[in-house]
């Protein structure tokens, strides 16, 4: 506590800064590659289609958990895939397979999602609770009001009009849906890159006393982080909701993890203040290359989390070092 | 020369609960309990009450002491888990094999409680995250160790664990027992290190204090208690499952803050973790026997373990720090 | 002389920008007080780390009985018999007084149980020759952080003695001690120098050194300039030891006003009505602090380090807790409850610790420069006109003349001089009325010195209310035109223009005693 820490092991990261996104874009690759080898049309032109749209969904969730570990201070939302499957639980049951509700369906799953990530943003900054804690906690909250919106039973079905939007072959025979992802992708590249929010962003994360001393507006930077991180995942759960149609109980749980391991592979410095949406673009990408790999290797759900927890804390071990208590 | 441009940020550290909190929160709970609940001080019901207790009381313990030395385990329920269906697979049923199986769960316990004690002291990572890693880890593994929820507990186990000895319930004398544990680790070399390096980890660096090692000695014996965690699991359920622990690592962080342990580390101690871990034990029954529908529990047992984790951050309660 | 106990030569440390130690030596005796003096920021504390393990030098020897030794952390230093009371103290407030004293090195029975009875009898023994120092009745089993400052001070002493050593670090040991205190402690210094015992003793009293050393070693920018009996020197000879013989300075006041430009007294001419008003500010670290600043002035804040100047100027800014006082700006109160509100009122804080509170290490050059006046610029507040915030920053980097690559490099590329000119050229961006100035040349070479001291004075000449906390004595002269000297969290004395010099500051300093405030 007494010695300033000092930005010295940073330093050295920005010097290969460029690297990461290019890295994750080569272990892309080379596991596509490594998928044609093992079982020859892996790699074939439907199923990289395929990988791609599994891997938006993810992307898109991972896009609120890039903007919150950006803002530092062991910033992380756990409940991002709850909160995606809160969302495409209430757009199902709003929209009750009627194109005519789209619109109050969709504006409801985002004012809840966004509600609870606005009680994400006050635990962590108004009453301190680490953000690790804040979110897992919250988790267990909205498997309650899930339970106690849906009795244990979901119900509703998606408009069409949206399945079609999700699902339809555009150009290229790619569905929507990658447009989509496209779009929200490049709606996060210039919310960090070019407005107020997203460099004061960057700023509280890369050091927080400097952001305060600068007169940035640090809890309100950090609320509207988690605000926009469950909004985008609810948003993830409408198009998830597009995708299957019909809904269950625990349709996106499994992207926490996931969410967090896309954003760490991108580039996106744990402590803060480093990374950016290109590199958790890629980082899903990889994500779900790898499964697919896994899924072809036949190796079961039980190991894949295992490889998953291992693929996590290599990659923590590469970016996430702290500092020595000697100097 | 920045202490007060630090304090700015450092005033998020340390807030810490206290203990008139924790036991006001427990008369309570025990208040209201006793209304709701039918028979409560019958001795059925307090041998049941006091036999689900256990599991949560145990791994309270061995987060307070991760907490205390600056960090935190959130790879605990996964280690119960973990711990749970080696043991049970161990035991297969047999009362020869049970101390085999015994010995298994604390291997497994020390194990993981090793590999986070490293990857955290050696490789420097932040506690949270990496035992956010590790954790699925060791519950992919419980899967590959128990695909689906099965196993048998020899019954002379399950029904010594619900039994009494002269009107004092078994469950209740483990309670005491892990309490003694905590009290025979606090007077050891180990524990004082803990505290110490939770405390300041630069002074006690300073002060000669092998800071590493105390790191990996507390999540080891974080791994340990989760060890005996999932052994009462065993005795009170009879049989192994697999996700059994997933929800145990939020509840023992919050029953560590009801306790009055700073989050921040070198503050607390297990006493109050556990009368948290019964308060957070009580609410779960008060939910149930408080006619809260089906579809309404989960949420309000998860709104409780939030409002518990907020408690530290509200000032009225919090235990004053003589000025530093 | 037979072998000196202790030998360091050559020793060398780099923090980041600043070289901290730069080729330091010290030669000291078994049965000698050695006195450890210079200046602010003369690298005294480095050099008594790197002896107590707790920094490691990046170059130099260490003699200790004339073999080399590697001190490659606190435990090798206390295995050669260094123990060391840091400035910082080494006390874990959350425990008691016994198990800090004992902490590290606690007596076990079997199997690692620690014997409580032995470390009470320990610590006990150990704190013995200071019971009149706890009002006669030892603390043993309170919370160290339930003592006072001075009474913690004596417990980190305790602990060093109970660790047996031939030598003993005292860096700054005195510094929150009441004199009866400290006629203990050096009683205490006395037998262990009777018994042998090496003590380096760093104080900033230069009466406590005359009183007890035998020798002082003085260090200047990190390097030794002497080493002296003090039986046969006095204090002026110490002041010109750690002074230098730099030529004088004029202060900026005097050159003013041969310049014709109009005496300070009388105000500057371009905002004759702006002027910062300070009346009776307290807060945890400072006590009735008073004083006015009109605009085109600038305000020196001098004394020894740490005794609350950065307090104020975080004060003045929003970032301390502020329990009375109010600061008023051309009549108008000035918020001193949040920075936010304190910079859009027109307040500019440059921090004293860059890499901590000023800048953004990681983040592009350009960033660092737009954070604090972007939403000037942005449309709705909201989106970012790249062209517009290009043109901002390289208008300030020419202006300021930032030496840089590319506004897309990160800020930690920079040299020290250039980042400490983006993180004020990020505060004029915003046009401030008051500027505080926090230590701004630390760390900087002297090039850049002299363009950041035109950059101050040109703030002055456009108007601004400027504040200047520095540690630098040179710098307080050549740029102030009035200095407020600073001890323990108040104003104790006010140097006009023609008081203001080097040797007037470094004694205003060093001469106050504990109580001697005005």
């Amino acid at each position: 506590m007494s010695t300033p820490v000092v930005d010295t092991p940073r330093r050295g990261l920005t010097a290969w800064r460029p690297g990461p996104v290019a890295l994750a874009g080569t272990v892309a690759v080379a596991l596509v590659i490594a998928g044609e080898i093992v079982s020859p049309g892996f790699a074939g032109y439907g199923q990289l289609v395929n990988l791609m749209r599994v891997a938006a969904f993810l992307g898109v969730i991972a896009i609120g958990q890039t903007i919150v570990i950006i803002a530092g201070g062991g910033g992380v939302d756990l409940s991002v895939g709850k909160v995606a499957t809160f969302s495409a639980i209430i757009g199902s049951r709003v929209m009750a397979g009627d194109d005519a509700n789209i619109v109050p369906a969709v504006a409801l799953a985002l004012l809840v999602a966004a509600a609870i990530g606005l009680v994400n943003g006050l635990g962590v900054t108004l009453l301190r609770i680490p953000p690790f804690v804040m979110t897992l906690g919250m988790i267990g909250v909205v498997q309650g009001l899930i339970l106690a919106y849906t009795g244990g039973q979901a119900e509703g079905r998606a408009a069409p009009a949206l399945t079609s939007l999700v699902n339809g072959r555009v150009i290229l025979d790619l569905p929507g849906l990658l447009f989509l992802w496209l779009l929200l992708g490049l709606l996060a590249v210039w919310l960090l890159r070019r407005t107020t929010f997203g460099w004061s962003l960057f700023a509280v994360g890369a050091n927080r006393t400097a952001a305060e001393l600068t007169g940035v507006r640090v809890n309100r930077t950090l609320i509207l982080a988690y605000v926009l991180s469950a909004t985008f995942a609810g948003l993830a759960g409408i198009l998830l909701l597009g995708y299957t149609e019909s809904v269950f109980l625990d349709l996106a749980d499994q992207y926490m993890l996931p969410s967090v391991a896309a954003v760490v592979i991108g580039g996106t410095l744990l402590a803060g203040g480093i990374g950016g949406y290109a590199g958790t673009a890629v980082g899903a990408i990889v994500l779900t290359v790898l499964q697919g790999l896994l899924t072809t290797l036949d190796i079961g759900g039980a190991w894949r989390t295992v490889v998953n927890g291992v693929v996590l804390l290599v990659l923590l071990s590469l970016y996430g070092r702290q500092r020595r208590l000697r100097s | 020369m920045t202490g007060a441009a630090a304090g700015l940020v450092d005033r998020v550290r340390g807030v810490q609960l206290s203990g008139l909190a924790t036991v006001a929160m427990l008369v309570v709970a025990v208040a209201v309990n006793s209304a709701l609940q039918p028979n409560f001080w019958d001795s059925y019901a307090l041998t049941s009450n006091f036999a689900t207790f256990v599991p949560l009381v145990a791994i309270a313990v061995g987060q307070t002491i991760v907490v205390l030395s600056g960090g935190l385990d959130l790879s605990l329920g996964a280690q119960v888990t973990l711990a749970s269906v080696v043991a049970v697979q161990v035991v297969d049923g047999s009362l020869d094999r049970f101390p085999l199986a015994v010995a298994a769960a604390l291997g497994v316990g020390l194990a993981c409680g090793a590999l986070n004690g490293l990857v955290v002291a050696l490789l420097r990572l932040q506690p949270i995250v990496a035992t956010f890693a590790t954790s699925f880890v060791f519950s992919g593994l419980a899967l590959v160790v128990l695909p689906t929820p099965g196993g048998s507990v020899p019954f002379e186990i399950t029904t010594a664990y619900r039994d009494s000895v002269l009107g004092v319930p078994v469950a209740l004398l483990l309670i005491v027992a892990l309490a003694l544990v905590w009290l025979v680790l606090r007077r050891h070399r180990v524990l004082r290190h803990v505290y110490a390096v939770g405390g300041d980890a630069d002074a006690a660096y300073a002060s000669l204090v092998p800071v590493a090692r105390t790191r990996v000695w507390a999540y080891v014996l974080g791994g340990l208690f989760a060890a005996l965690s999932a052994l009462a699991i065993l005795a009170n359920t009879g049989s192994g499952d697999p996700f059994v622990g997933n929800e145990l690592t939020l509840a023992s962080v919050a029953a560590v803050v009801i306790g009055g342990t700073a989050l921040a580390g070198g503050r607390g101690g297990a006493g109050g973790s556990v009368l948290g871990a019964i308060v957070l034990a009580l609410v779960t029954n008060i939910i149930f026997f408080a006619d809260v529908p089906t579809d309404y529990r989960q949420l309000v047992n998860g709104a409780v373990i939030i409002l518990a984790l907020a408690l530290a951050g509200i000032p009225a309660l919090q235990k004053r720090r003589p000025s530093a | 002389m037979s072998t000196p106990l202790l030998e360091m030569s050559g020793v060398r440390k780099r923090y980041g920008g600043v070289q901290a130690l730069d080729g330091a030596e010290l030669t000291a005796v078994r049965g000698e007080v050695h006195a450890l003096l210079g200046p602010n920021g003369s690298g005294k504390s480095t050099l008594d780390k790197t002896l107590a393990g707790t920094v490691v030098p990046d170059a130099g020897t260490i003699r200790i009985d004339g073999a080399e030794a590697r001190i490659g952390g606190p435990r090798d230093a206390h295995a050669l018999g260094v123990a060391a009371v840091y400035q910082q103290l080494s006390i874990v407030g959350d425990l008691t007084v016994t198990q800090n004293v004992v902490l590290g090195l606690e007596p076990a029975r079997r199997f690692g149980f620690l014997d409580q009875r032995a470390a009470r009898d320990r610590a006990g023994a150990a704190l013995e020759r200071f019971t009149a120092a706890f009002a006669g009745r030892l603390p043993l089993d309170r919370p160290a952080s339930a003592l006072g400052p001075g009474e913690r001070q004596i417990v980190e002493v305790a602990k060093a003695l109970a660790r047996r050593p031939r030598i003993l670090v005292l860096d700054e040991a005195t510094a929150s001690l009441h004199k009866e205190q400290v006629d203990v402690l050096f009683d205490v210094v006395r037998e262990l120098r009777a018994d042998g015992v090496l003590v380096l003793f760093t104080s900033h009293r230069l009466d406590e050194v005359f009183a007890l050393c035998d020798r002082a070693t003085v260090l200047r920018n990190g390097r030794t300039a002497g080493t002296v009996e003090l039986a046969a020197t006095d204090e002026d000879e110490l002041v010109r030891l750690m002074v230098g013989d730099a030529p004088h300075q004029a202060p900026r006041a005097a050159r003013a006003g041969a310049a014709g430009a109009g005496s300070a007294a009388e105000g500057p001419v371009s905002s004759p009505a702006a002027t910062l008003e300070v009346r009776g500010l307290t807060t945890d670290r400072l006590r009735d602090v008073s004083f006015t600043v009109r605009s085109g002035e600038v305000l020196g804040l001098g004394g020894l380090q740490g005794q609350g100047q950065s307090e104020l100027l975080l004060a003045l800014f929003g970032g301390a807790h502020v329990g009375a006082g109010e600061a008023v700006l051309d009549g108008r109160p000035l918020p001193l409850s949040s920075p936010v509100k304190a910079a859009r009122a027109g307040v500019a804080l440059v921090p004293g610790d860059r890499g901590r509170q000023g800048m953004f290490a990681v983040r592009p050059i350009q960033e660092n420069l737009s954070l604090a006046s972007m939403h000037r610029r942005a449309t709705a507040r909201l989106a970012l006109r790249g062209a517009a915030e290009r043109g901002a920053a390289t208008a300030m980097v020419e202006r300021l003349r930032i030496k840089i690559g590319s506004l897309a490099d990160p800020v930690s590329t920079l040299s020290g001089g250039n980042q400490q000119k983006v993180v004020i050229g990020k505060w004029l961006l915003d046009r401030p009325r008051v500027v505080l100035l926090d230590d701004p040349t630390k760390g900087v070479d002297v090039a850049a010195k002299e363009e950041i001291y035109a950059i101050v004075r040109g703030l002055a000449d456009d108007g601004a209310v400027v504040i200047l906390n520095s540690s630098d004595n040179r710098e307080l002269t050549e740029l102030s035109d009035r200095v407020l000297v600073v001890f323990e969290g108040t104003v104790v004395e006010e140097l006009d223009a023609e008081a203001i010099s080097e040797r007037r500051l470094i004694s205003s300093a060093l001469r106050l005693g504990p109580g001697e405030t005005l």
